[in-house]
């Protein structure tokens, strides 16, 4: 396994209202180059997992490890390390870009402060590189992101992540604030990056169609806990628990025939 | 009035959208941009229909134009309600008829309720302002609580909104438009925000609230799966233009402009595998940089030379209406 | 969805130009700065050397403001204490600015117990009243502008603090900052290059509008005579000698009143008008 995630547990405090705990021994194992995604609800616990596996927040118990490194106690080495090999997208194209940055200081940064190129120029020939290779035009790479689209943010902020070639990349709603027409190339892209740099995607959302369409593996989250998980064709072809069989049943399908069909079903079940 | 461009409903029509344009103030400057440019549409009594769109697409405008929302805007056309013309009534009729004839409900239920008073009270309040009295006003919003499916209803009247999960408060927001019995109901993303499960219990309520009291539902949307498992009829807007109005079983099955193909193809999907998504290049353009002619033409695969210079009318093909040079009749 | 569409009008407002009162006032701000910089270099012999044969004459064509009790050029005296003035005031916001700067920038970037302390410290300082500190380095150091431009500057940086520090705080909640985190970037690259360049905004306005209030303050301490002394052309010492010719020569004691009154009144405007355009739900009041 490329990381586990151990058991882990994790309590929000806010004064003055009781703890909450959030994650309860929640474990997950990713394997290099897999794509798996973890959906649920609001208040699921997804986005939290996240955050631990980014080593952005620490959980109170249990452990994750990524490759030999215990990412809850990581320093010096280990944590530079870490930090180079595990990246990740965010949901918000426009909060996640500092504004005052051009685009090749921004997918530049990685190479600068790991020291993976020595020369600015070498940078920008990678930064260039890189910004082809997402879709993006080099020469605007002397640019600031204020007038881009959310979509050529989106790709900035993978260009970002992946100019220093990590091996996860952690995304949480990475196409949920974008157009539908645009979400497509999103996702298209992830899908292309993931199998042309061997990339393992942790990929957080709430759109079930657009997992299923994207991962491999699945883990159903529920108020904190892993409920189900396990291949796309278990999780979708035959769900085990009634909870995930509940999800799967809610989302909307674009098809106006399957749409009806399941809406007379549900309503000739005698309402909940 | 609206001529052949118009399809004629099946059902006899409750609001006609003729040449409706919404221009919005730049800052101070007093330049304006034009985000609706000339729609045109029917919404039949009882009708469900959906209007579809992007970001910048002027879906969201459209539809507050109807209730006169935007102080700022300045609209232009006729929206025809039942025989008055809603832009040119005063501003105090206009409020008058928001409520009782046509009511809204919107993304963000938490923004649209007042914090510190009661449910109940909230409910009663479109009533109470038509000088209904407090018993008789308390008895209906209690009523529609219930027929909204809010259980132990009548405890409930007293809470506040805080005490309420999303999908009761969206209940409860759905109450307050439905209590003074429109016949028209503006729903603006009211799902988007909210859960799938919880999203498609408020669906459910929609579709049966609409065909019980036969309200008229408009719904503004970016979800196709929603539209296409609620709407009758559904109206895909493209940079402040419709470019497609049809029937949803046929503008699924045969989608007729490149724009809603590509939409269609560009949404995984939940019932079947799809290798890869077909992606429409490029961006919506911002109203301020639409492109000449056809504003898809830029991002259309099927593009051919009149799509740069000629602005595609909005004509009927069979029981749909396109703006696509593809299907003017006038070939290529 | 609705995000892209937000971007637009802000980049058009960028583009508005200014309405006729925000010209009048950024033309005054330029004129007074202009006339600070190159003023005194055409200013005439006679503003430093008495002449009492011509002393407290009224304005007139060649004393454009009239004379002073020492038969100075009141005019020229206001324009070379201009710089004296405009120059302490630059000087004292300059300095307790960074000082505030970097408490904020350690108090935000540091762990809890050090902002805690820092915030206390700083608490403490805003409690200080800075004519009360003025007064006493004048006792300890003697009564000059620079003692009063030290003791402004260690008594006004708190709120520089206070408010930068509760700013930075929001911006760190950004996503780009824990995108930066997860980059691996230093914590010094983080606050410099991510945090502060993001948090400075709002201490532009304050700066502005705090030259206007310190150009006051130290014009009270030089005419309380803890600040510049005579014979400085500074304004609070202008106005301080003059004080006793009030009745009988009004313009040596209005003409540098009314500088003071309209330069700091300039910049406080100034600091109201960058602040309205930079937020448009003020706008319009």
């Amino acid at each position: 396994m490329l990381m586990s995630v151990d058991n882990i547990s994790k309590s929000y405090h806010a004064f003055p209202n009781p703890p909450a705990k959030v994650l309860h021994d929640v474990s997950i194992d990713i394997a290099a180059g897999e794509a798996i995604g973890l959906v649920g609800e609001s208040g699921s616990g997804k986005s939290t997992i996240a955050k631990c596996m980014l080593a952005l927040i620490k959980p109170e118990v249990g452990a994750i490890s990524y490759d030999g490194i215990d990412v809850v106690h990581a320093k010096g080495e280990d944590l530079r390390r870490f930090r180079r090999e595990v990246q990740m997208v965010f949901q918000d194209p426009y909060g996640s870009l500092n504004p005052r940055m051009t685009v090749q200081e921004l997918i530049g940064e990685g190479l600068l402060i790991h020291k993976l190129e020595a020369t600015a120029a070498a940078r920008r020939a990678r930064v260039a590189e890189m910004m082809e290779m997402v879709g993006l035009n080099p020469n605007d790479m002397d640019r600031y992101t204020r007038s881009f689209s959310g979509g050529q943010r989106q790709r900035i902020a993978i260009a970002r992540a992946l100019v220093i070639r990590p091996r996860i990349l952690v995304c949480d709603e990475p196409v949920a604030a974008l157009d539908v027409s645009v979400q497509a190339q999103v996702i298209n892209l992830l899908q292309d990056m993931q199998k042309k740099l061997n990339l393992a995607i942790v990929f957080v959302a709430h759109d079930l169609a657009v997992v299923r369409h994207l991962c491999e593996r699945i883990v159903v989250l529920h108020k904190g806990r892993v409920v189900e998980q396990g291949t796309r064709e278990e999780i979708f072809g035959n769900p085990r628990q009634e909870y995930t069989q509940s999800l799967l049943a809610a989302v909307p399908v674009p098809d106006p025939v399957v749409g009806r069909a399941r809406r007379a079903a549900r309503h000739l079940e005698p309402a909940n | 009035m609206p001529d052949q461009s118009t399809l004629t409903p099946v059902r006899p029509p409750l609001v006609t959208v003729d040449k409706l344009t919404v221009d919005m103030p730049l800052g101070r400057s007093g330049a304006s941009v034009r985000i609706v440019d000339g729609v045109d549409f029917i919404v039949g009594v009882g009708e469900r229909v959906a209007l579809v769109g992007e970001s910048g697409s002027g879906k969201s405008l459209t539809a507050r134009a109807l209730m006169r929302l935007d102080r700022l805007a300045k609209l232009s056309g006729r929206v025809d309600f039942d025989g008055t013309d809603l832009l040119k009534l005063s501003d105090r009729d206009m409020g008058k008829l928001r409520g009782s004839s046509i009511a809204m409900v919107f993304q963000d239920p938490m923004s649209f309720l007042d914090p510190l008073m009661t449910i109940g009270d909230q409910v009663a309040e479109t009533l109470r302002i038509r000088g209904i009295g407090k018993v008789e006003a308390r008895k209906r919003a209690l009523s529609v609580l219930d027929e909204l499916g809010v259980d132990r209803a009548a405890e409930r009247l007293d809470s506040y909104p805080h005490e309420f999960s999303g999908g009761m408060r969206q209940r409860v927001v759905l109450a307050m438009a439905l209590v003074g019995e429109p016949r028209l109901l503006i729903a603006d993303e009211p799902t988007t925000a909210l859960d799938v499960r919880v999203q498609d219990q408020v669906l459910d309520l929609l579709d049966d609230v609409s065909t019980r009291r036969g309200l008229a539902v408009l719904f503004i949307t970016h979800d196709l799966g929603v539209v296409a498992g609620f709407a009758e009829r559904v109206m895909v807007m493209y940079s402040g233009r419709i470019v497609e109005d049809g029937e949803v079983g046929s503008v699924f099955a045969r989608p007729s402009h490149p724009y809603t193909q590509g939409l269609i193809k560009a949404v995984p999907r939940i019932d079947q595998d799809l290798a890869t998504l077909y992606a429409i290049p490029g961006a919506p353009p911002p109203p301020l940089a639409r492109p000449s002619g056809c504003p898809f033409h830029p991002r259309c695969d099927q593009r051919f030379d009149r799509c740069d210079r000629e602005l595609p009318a909005l004509l009927p093909i069979g029981r749909t209406r396109v703006a696509c040079h593809l299907h003017d009749g006038k070939g290529d | 969805m609705t995000a892209p569409a937000i971007v637009q009008p802000a980049t058009a407002r960028r583009k508005e130009g200014f309405t006729p009162f925000e010209a009048f006032v950024f033309a005054l701000v330029v004129a007074l700065l202009a006339i600070a910089i190159v003023g005194p270099f055409f200013a005439p012999d006679s503003v430093y050397n008495s002449d009492i044969a011509n002393s407290l004459m009224p304005p007139s064509a060649a004393n454009w403001f009239g004379t002073d009790d020492q038969g100075r050029d009141v005019f020229w005296r206001l324009i070379v204490g201009a710089q004296t003035t405009l120059l302490s005031a630059f000087l004292v916001v300059t300095l307790y600015s960074l000082i505030g700067v970097t408490i904020a920038t350690v108090a935000a970037a540091g762990p809890r117990w050090l902002d805690e302390g820092l915030m206390r410290i700083t608490d403490i300082g805003l409690a200080l009243p800075g004519m009360i500190v003025a007064l006493g380095f004048a006792a300890a150091m003697g009564a000059s502008l620079r003692s009063a431009v030290i003791a402004m500057a260690i008594t006004g940086w708190p709120i520089t603090a206070r408010m930068l520090r509760g700013i930075m705080r929001q911006t760190m909640e950004q996503p780009f900052v824990a995108g930066a985190q997860v980059l691996g970037v230093s914590k010094w690259r983080l606050m410099t290059k991510h945090v502060l360049p993001n948090s400075l905004d709002v201490l532009i306005v304050k700066w502005a509008g705090d030259i206007g209030t310190t150009v006051l303050v130290l014009a009270s301490l030089s005419f309380i005579g803890v600040g510049a002394q005579p014979p400085s052309a500074e304004w609070g010492a202008t106005i301080a000698a003059a004080r006793g010719y009030v009745s009988t020569a009004w313009w040596t004691v209005v003409a540098p009143g009314a500088a003071v009154a309209i330069t700091s009144i300039a910049f406080g405007l100034l600091g109201d008008i960058i602040q309205v355009r930079r937020d448009p739900s003020l706008r319009g009041n």
